[in-house]
C-alpha cells in the first residue's frame, strides 16, 4: 500500500514551507479554523486558552500532547460538541455556533472517543444512521443514501458484516463500523477523537491506514480533511501531514512531523528525555525514550 | 440477544446497503423505510387484539356468545344492548385507549432515558397524577367528571418539576431518571399523607382509583383521551424517526446534526402528556408503560422501540388485564392495575437482576 510512503507528497499542497504556512492570525487558510478559542469547564481555569488553529484542507492533521493538555477538548470544540467560553471556530468562514447543526453535519463529521450503539443494532443499520443529515421525513431512504452506505462499508471493509449485530464484533471491527457510519455522512471534514484507544497494535495500524486512505483522493472522492487526536507520538509522526503539539492548552509547535519532531520538542512537551531517529520503514521521526533506570538486567 | 444463533450462512444472501430487515418503499422523490417483521408482528397483534376484545365483551357475569357479541357491536342485534352496549363496550374502549397511550408514553420515555427501567409510573408522572387527584378528592373538589383533569394537571406538573430539577444546561438521560425516581417517592408520601388525613369514604374511593380500574369508565372518559391520542399521532410519527438518532450516544447524535435537547424534550413531552391523560382517565394502571415497549421490541427485533407495535401490545395487555380483573374472582372485581402489577412486578425484578449480572437490557 502506498500509505506508508512519505505522507509529504500529497497532492493539493506544497509541502515543507514550515509552520509559518499556518500563522493563525488573519483569514483562515482552510475550511476549518479556530480564532482566540478559549475552552473550559469552569471560568477561571480555562483548559484551552486563546487558541488559534488552522486545519489544512485535504490533509491529516494530528493533535498530540500530554494528558490534560486540552487536545480532546479542542477537537470537541471544532466539532461543536463544546461551546467556547471565548473566541470562535470558523467553518467556511462562518462562526460554527451560528450555523444550524444539521448544516454543520452535512460538511463536518465527528466520531467521539467512546460512541455507544443501541443494543442489538446491526452493522448496516448503524452505518445507515450516518445518513441522518441528508434525510427528511418524506425522504428516508433515497438511492443516494444506499450508495453512500454501500461505499462507506466497502471502504472500511465491513460489507461482509452488514447483518451482524454490532455487539458481537471485535474491537477493531467495531471501530471500523463506527468510521463507516461517519463516512456514510459524506462530509469533507472528519474529526476523530482518539480512534485507536482500546485497540491492539495491529488494529491501531489498520485504523490509521484507513485514516490515511481517507485523505488520499480517489477517482470518485476528493481527499478528505481529517483531524484526529492520538496518544502515540510515533504514530502521529508517521501518519500526520500536519502535526499539532499541545501543552497546557496552547500550541507548543505545529508543522510537518519531519520538521517539528525533535528531542527538544519531546522534552518540552512531554517532559521526556528521548532520542529521535528516522523510522526504519517510513523515514518519519521515531521517538525512542532514554534507557530505563535501572535497566531490566540490573533490576535485581 | 441471541441473533447469532439462527443465522444462515453469510454467502446465502447478499446484504443490501440498508438497515437490516428494512425495505425501502419509494414513490417519486419520497421514500420510507419499512421493517418487514414489524408488519407481520402488527398483523398478528391486531388479530390477537380483536380476539381479546371479543373475549372481553362476551365473558363476564352474564356471558354473551362471541358471535352475538360481535353482532351486537355491529348493531345487527339489540338483544344485548345493555350488557354489551352499556356495560362492556364503553369500558373496553377506555381500556384500549388507556393501554395504547400508556404503552407509547413508556416507549418514548424509555427512548429518551435510554433505559428499559424508565417509564411514567417510575419517574413520577403517575405519582403526581395520583397525589393531586387524592388532594382534590380530600377537599371535595373532585367529582368524577373533573377528577381526570386534576390528575392530568398533577401528572404534567410532576413532569415539569422533574424537568426543571434534572435540567443542567441540557437534559441528561441518567439524571432525568434519578430525579424522577426521587419525585415519585416524595409524591407517593404526599398521597399517603392526604389519604390518612381524609375521611374514610374518600380514602376508600381514592384507593380504588389509585390502583387503576376501568370499572364505571365509559365514553365520557374515552372521548377526551381519543381526541388527545389522535392529536399526538403526527408527534408520534416524528418521534419514530427521531428515535433513530437519540438512541445513539449524545456526541454521536449531535455530530449527526440532531438538535438533541429539543428532540429529547419533545419526545419526553409527548410521552408525559399521553401518560398524564391515560392516568387521569383510569388511574395509574401500573407496569403497562414499562412492559409494553420491551415486549414490542423483542417481538420486532428492531434496535429502537417500535411505537405502533408498542401501542398494540399495551392495548392488548390492558384489555386482557381488565378481562382477568373482571372474571378471575367474579363477582368480586379487581382493579385492572392489580393484574398488570402482578405481571409487571416479576418482570421488573428480572430486569434489575439481569442488569446486575452485567447484561444490558
Amino acid at each position: 500500500m502506498s500509505i506508508l510512503s512519505k505522507p509529504g507528497n500529497e497532492p493539493g499542497g506544497e509541502q515543507g514551507n514550515g509552520p509559518e504556512r499556518f500563522s493563525g492570525d488573519g483569514p483562515p487558510a482552510g475550511r476549518l479554523a479556530a480564532r482566540g478559542l478559549t475552552l473550559g469547564y469552569d471560568a477561571d481555569r480555562p483548559v484551552v486558552d486563546a487558541l488559534d488553529l488552522d486545519i489544512p484542507d485535504g490533509e491529516v492533521t494530528v493533535i498530540v500532547g500530554p494528558n490534560a493538555c486540552g487536545k480532546s477538548t479542542t477537537l470537541r470544540a471544532l466539532g461543536r460538541l463544546l461551546k467556547p467560553r471565548a473566541g470562535t471556530v470558523l467553518l467556511d468562514g462562518a462562526e460554527l455556533h451560528t450555523l444550524p447543526t444539521r448544516r454543520i453535519a452535512q460538511s463536518l463529521g465527528l466520531l467521539p472517543q467512546t460512541p455507544v450503539a443501541p443494543e442489538a443494532i446491526t452493522v448496516a443499520d448503524l452505518v445507515s444512521r450516518g445518513r441522518q443529515p441528508h434525510q427528511r421525513w418524506w425522504q428516508q431512504w433515497s438511492p443516494a443514501d444506499e450508495a453512500a452506505v454501500a461505499e462507506a462499508m466497502e471502504r472500511t471493509d465491513v460489507s461482509g458484516l452488514a447483518d451482524r449485530p454490532v455487539d458481537a464484533l471485535s474491537g477493531g471491527q467495531r471501530q471500523r463500523v463506527w468510521i463507516a457510519m461517519a463516512l456514510a455522512q459524506q462530509t469533507d471534514l472528519l474529526l476523530l477523537d482518539e480512534p485507536t484507544t482500546y485497540l491492539d497494535i495491529a488494529h491501531q495500524v489498520e485504523v490509521l491506514n484507513l485514516v490515511r486512505q481517507l485523505a488520499t483522493p480517489t477517482d470518485e472522492t476528493p481527499a478528505r480533511t481529517v483531524v484526529t487526536v492520538l496518544h502515540d507520538l510515533n504514530q502521529a509522526a508517521r501518519y500526520a501531514d500536519h502535526l499539532v503539539a499541545m501543552k497546557d492548552g496552547r500550541i507548543a509547535a505545529q508543522g510537518h512531523p519531519d520538521e517539528i519532531v525533535t528531542a527538544e520538542l519531546v522534552g518540552e512537551v512531554f517532559g521526556l528525555a528521548a532520542v529521535v531517529i528516522p523510522d526504519p520503514v517510513t523515514g518519519s521521526p521515531l521517538v525512542v525514550p532514554e534507557a530505563p533506570t535501572p535497566l531490566p538486567g540490573e533490576a535485581r | 440477544m441471541t441473533t447469532t444463533l439462527a443465522r444462515p450462512p453469510r454467502t446465502a444472501r447478499t446484504s443490501a446497503a440498508r438497515p437490516t430487515g428494512y425495505r425501502a418503499v419509494r414513490l417519486g422523490g419520497a421514500s420510507v423505510l419499512v421493517h418487514g417483521r414489524t408488519l407481520l408482528v402488527v398483523a398478528v397483534l391486531l388479530l390477537a387484539l380483536a380476539a381479546g376484545c371479543v373475549a372481553n365483551l362476551s365473558l363476564g357475569e352474564s356471558s354473551v356468545p362471541p358471535l352475538e357479541a360481535v353482532r351486537s357491536v355491529l348493531g345487527l342485534t339489540d338483544e344485548h344492548d345493555f350488557v354489551i352496549g352499556v356495560l362492556r363496550l364503553p369500558r373496553l374502549t377506555v381500556a384500549l385507549l388507556v393501554g395504547a397511550a400508556l404503552a407509547v408514553a413508556g416507549g418514548l420515555i424509555q427512548t429518551v432515558a435510554r433505559n428499559p427501567l424508565a417509564s411514567p409510573d417510575i419517574i413520577g408522572v403517575s405519582q403526581g397524577a395520583a397525589a393531586v387527584a387524592v388532594i382534590a378528592m380530600t377537599y371535595g373538589l373532585a367529582s368524577t367528571a373533573v377528577l381526570p383533569y386534576w390528575a392530568i394537571a398533577g401528572g404534567l406538573g410532576a413532569a415539569v418539576l422533574v424537568y426543571l430539577f434534572a435540567w443542567r444546561g441540557g437534559l441528561h438521560a441518567g439524571r432525568f431518571v434519578l430525579v424522577g425516581i426521587g419525585f415519585a417517592v416524595a409524591l407517593r408520601s404526599v398521597t399517603q399523607l392526604f389519604l390518612t388525613k381524609g375521611d374514610h369514604t374518600v380514602a376508600q374511593q381514592a384507593t380504588v382509583w389509585m390502583t387503576g380500574s376501568f370499572n364505571g369508565r365509559g365514553y365520557a372518559e374515552a372521548e377526551p383521551l381519543a381526541w388527545a391520542l389522535l392529536a399526538v399521532v403526527p408527534a408520534v410519527c416524528w418521534a419514530a424517526r427521531a428515535q433513530r438518532t437519540v438512541t445513539l450516544d449524545d456526541d454521536t447524535a449531535i455530530a449527526l446534526g440532531v438538535r438533541l435537547n429539543v428532540t429529547r424534550v419533545g419526545l419526553a413531552g409527548v410521552g408525559v402528556l399521553l401518560a398524564a391523560l391515560a392516568t387521569g382517565t383510569a388511574g395509574p394502571v401500573d407496569f403497562v408503560a414499562l412492559l409494553s415497549p420491551q415486549i414490542a421490541r423483542r417481538l420486532t427485533g428492531t434496535a429502537q422501540i417500535p411505537l405502533l407495535t408498542t401501542a398494540l401490545v399495551g392495548a392488548l395487555l390492558t384489555v386482557l388485564a381488565d378481562l382477568l380483573a373482571r372474571t378471575l374472582f367474579s363477582p368480586t372485581e379487581l382493579p385492572a392495575g392489580v393484574v398488570t402489577a402482578a405481571i409487571g412486578a416479576p418482570y421488573l425484578l428480572w430486569l434489575i437482576l439481569k442488569n446486575r449480572t452485567g447484561g444490558r437490557a
